[in-house]
């Protein structure tokens, strides 16, 4: 690998599920069995509660924008031939502060706007992991 | 950082006074400071720029490198406390420490730290320092570079394959949701770095020094992670200083909406123990990484409701000396002073409050001043005896 990539995701123990299942193209995140909540990142116990057990589920994969940056100064080397890059914050119609971020794409940076509702879709790192991203919905 | 209670441990019958003790409240003074230049090539080392830094405090205390006992340091700094010791003449240390989070949260951090070393008697004087080189470093570790790793672990997991890397980032994130939730604009942000700059125009030792800036020039800057400008952002030094910090933050990226922020928890108990009200801060120091958290600390920390940060900043006028009613930042700060982490705000606080500044603020009496926020971070208030 090289520097034409942002760097690669390096699964910590007890996240893998939540790689595998971006790589079958499905956004899972862990559900707190005591609480119910979801959270994100994958955490080992629950951010709400404090419980550790939890089981993986599946979400819609919709959501609304909460705030992005255009990014228009490369400080890495893979971002030079990528600015402007929107990172944004998507909140999940799940649960109401349930948020992520992820990049967006297929849209232009003076086009986003807040609460705008947005999909989840998956792009492929050149070392063949999928990350979830978002388009407008 | 020496003792200002010296009788209260010395006698073994008095100990409950240890465990009575409720806060940090005039049980430690700061009573000396000292700096190098800062500059962009400092021509010598980490550890030299340390040593000299460290060297003028300790003289401007009137002690001896032999008086020391303790050393705070920041988490990144690249020195190592044995090595300042041995080279400033230290024969030896009963406490060392650093804090976590600085970075930004070391201006305070490290006081706090040597404060309460010195408060239960572990030490009697204790250094807290921060020197860096930064780009013109031989080799040390450098902050805020994009990692030239392949891989990414734990929370940079889910940041780095996005392209999501740096605070400027990070700050845009936050400082567009602020804007959105409370109708604050660039210009509000802007109003805080020129205030920096222009207080760096009346002191010769600041990077930005003779190098004026209006709102339309910060208005027109480069974008660098929208809404965050370059003039927003730092100048990174080469040289080094003395100061200290402590700490709070829960999510990646700073919300702007929930009701405890890492500065409202300690805004919590600060003032009380201090036994002021935010109307009797005389002069301020907030740490000031990106104008926009600035804005925000002012809120956290009390200073106005949140979301009212916008008026309380207005044209930015209030924050300017000689004719504003709570000058800021009254060397020029990170933004324009040099970027010591917070180290120059402390050490300008000091000056203010001995009356030997250079924009003096009339009869200053009380100074408050923070660590960087949006991470975990600390903050303090200082006075003068009246």
């Amino acid at each position: 690998m090289s520097h034409d990539a942002f760097p690669y995701p390096i699964p910590e123990y007890g996240t893998e599920p939540y790689w595998e299942a971006c790589n079958q193209e499905r956004l899972v995140m862990q559900r707190c069995t005591v609480c119910a909540k979801f959270r994100w990142h994958p955490a080992p116990l629950c951010t709400h509660c404090g419980d550790d057990r939890h089981t993986w589920e599946p979400l819609s994969g919709r959501g609304k924008i909460i705030t992005w940056t255009v990014i228009t100064h490369p400080i890495h080397p893979a971002a030079f031939s990528r600015v402007p890059y929107v990172v944004v914050e998507v909140e999940f119609d799940e649960q109401p502060g349930l948020r992520m971020l992820s990049n967006l794409v297929d849209i232009k940076p003076e086009h986003i706007a807040f609460d705008a509702p947005v999909k989840v879709g998956f792009m492929t790192h050149p070392v063949g992991q999928k990350l979830p991203i978002f388009r407008p919905a | 950082m020496e003792r200002a209670v010296s009788d209260h441990w010395c006698a073994g019958r008095r100990t409950f006074e240890i465990i009575a003790m409720e806060s940090i409240h005039d049980q430690a003074c700061i009573v000396g400071i000292g700096h190098t230049e800062y500059s962009k090539d400092s021509g010598r080392s980490e550890l030299k720029l340390a040593c000299e830094a460290i060297g003028a405090a300790i003289a401007d205390a009137g002690l001896k490198p032999s008086d020391i006992d303790g050393i705070a340091k920041y988490t990144m700094d690249n020195n190592d406390p044995i090595d300042i010791a041995r080279n400033l003449g230290i024969p030896h240390l009963r406490y060392f420490a650093e804090v976590a989070y600085g970075g930004g949260g070391g201006p305070v951090g490290t006081i706090m730290l040597a404060a309460m070393a010195v408060a239960t008697g572990q030490a009697k004087a204790v250094v807290a320092f921060r020197a860096m080189n930064e780009r013109s470093g031989r080799g040390t570790p450098r902050f805020g570079q994009a990692p030239t790793s392949e891989g990414a672990a734990g929370v940079y997991s889910y940041l780095n394959p996005y392209g999501l890397f740096s605070p400027a980032q990070m700050v845009g994130l936050a400082a567009r949701r602020h804007m959105h939730l409370y109708g604050t604009e660039s210009r509000h942000f802007g109003e805080i770095a020129v205030t920096c700059r222009h207080h760096a125009n009346m002191n010769p030792n600041a990077m930005m020094h003779g190098r004026p800036m209006t709102i339309d020039d910060h208005q027109n800057s480069r974008m660098i992670a929208d809404p965050v400008r370059l003039k927003h952002s730092p100048v990174f030094i080469a040289a080094g200083g003395l100061g200290a910090g402590e700490w709070n933050h829960r999510s990646i990226v700073k919300n702007v909406e929930s009701r405890e922020s890492e500065s409202t928890v300690i805004a919590k108990t600060m003032f009380k123990d201090a036994g002021i009200t935010h109307d009797d801060i005389d002069v301020l120091f907030i740490y000031d990484h990106f104008a926009p958290l600035v804005l925000m600390a002012l809120e956290d920390y009390g200073f106005c409701k949140r979301g009212e940060g916008k008026d309380f900043i207005g044209d930015g006028k209030r924050f300017r000396w000689p004719d504003g009613d709570l000058p800021l930042n009254t060397s020029g700060g990170n933004l324009s002073e040099g970027y010591m982490h917070g180290m120059q705000n402390t050490i300008e606080a000091v000056r203010q409050l001995r009356g030997a500044a250079r924009c003096q603020v009339k009869d200053a009496r009380y100074a408050f001043v923070s660590s960087g926020n949006a991470v975990p971070t600390s903050a303090m208030i200082l006075r003068r005896d009246a």
